[in-house]
């Protein structure tokens, strides 16, 4: 098991983004389990919805537009597992 | 898709939209109060020839909407020349796709402007430029009195929490400075449009 690798989706509370972001948390959640030392929620404003892990931002709306597909972030946050 | 009376009437009055929100209810109640209508543009909107129907966008966890629906309601009550009805956004997409911003962004809320006989006078979507501009141009002016929130551009999540809640706390504070200004936009570019109504 690797351990240490923390996941952060940061999305607007202004703009209705909660389903998105329940969604994609439950995905990661399910696929990575323990693998991930901890998923973090953070409530922001702007249009934001931004997926980042260990620092490394892997999904963010204003760069990549919409929110993402779920297998893409998976497989980002997947590779990031095997570093 | 086709606005008229019958579908007009469908949607929600202001007080009906009120008590069926699940939340920031306290936000928008606490915006209501602070809308301070000038004596001229109350008159402006008193004087209106016939009352004007406006259509509204909505939905409860949206920031705009929060801000700039009680607006809309305390000129519709002050004046009783406003006839409001509002429609949940996500319930009504024939609707939205017909006012999406700048052709593509489902943005609300839509304020949409008729005459009696459902001629469309003109819309308006989720919050006057100038309020944005100056806002922008204020959270620049945070960030650069407080190094310690980083670039504006950097993705939130790099903040120590701390951090990030006062950075937060600022843009609280900036938005609640600001708020006296944006309403008065709102009612200028509202104004502009229901006095389009024909005589």
């Amino acid at each position: 098991m690797t351990a240490g690798h923390k996941v952060k989706i940061t999305y607007c509370a202004d703009c209705g983004y909660e389903p998105q972001t329940l969604d994609l948390a439950k995905a990661l959640m399910l696929e990575f389990g323990a693998r991930l030392s901890g998923i973090e929620l953070i409530p922001w404003e702007g249009g934001t919805f931004e997926v980042s892990v260990d620092g490394e931002l892997i999904h963010s709306m204003a760069r990549n537009g919409g929110f993402g597909e779920s297998a893409a972030i998976k497989d980002a946050v997947r590779a990031r597992l095997a570093t | 898709m086709t606005i008229d009376r019958a579908r007009f009437d469908t949607g929600l009055t202001y007080e009906a939209y009120k008590a069926q929100m699940t939340r920031n209810r306290d936000r928008l109640d606490e915006n209501e109060r602070r809308v301070d209508l000038s004596k001229e543009d109350l008159a402006a909107f008193r004087a209106l020839p016939r009352p004007v129907n406006v259509l509204v966008l909505a939905e409860d966890w949206c920031g705009d909407v929060v801000a700039n629906l009680p607006v809309l309601g305390r000129l519709a009550n002050d004046s009783g020349k406003l006839e409001v009805r509002i429609f949940l956004r996500d319930q009504n997409d024939d609707i939205m796709q017909r006012y999406l911003n700048k052709g593509q962004f489902k943005s609300i809320p839509v304020f949409v402007f008729f005459d009696v006989d459902f001629r469309e006078l003109g819309h308006w979507i989720e919050r006057p430029a100038a309020v944005t501009e100056v806002r922008a141009k204020r959270r620049k002016q945070i960030f650069a009195a407080h190094p310690e929130f980083g670039s504006p551009d950097a993705p939130v999540d790099q903040l120590a929490e701390d951090v990030r809640v006062r950075l937060q706390g600022e843009l609280a504070k900036m938005r609640d400075e600001t708020a006296k200004f944006a309403n008065a936009e709102v009612v200028r570019e509202l104004r502009e449009i229901a006095t389009r109504v024909a005589a």
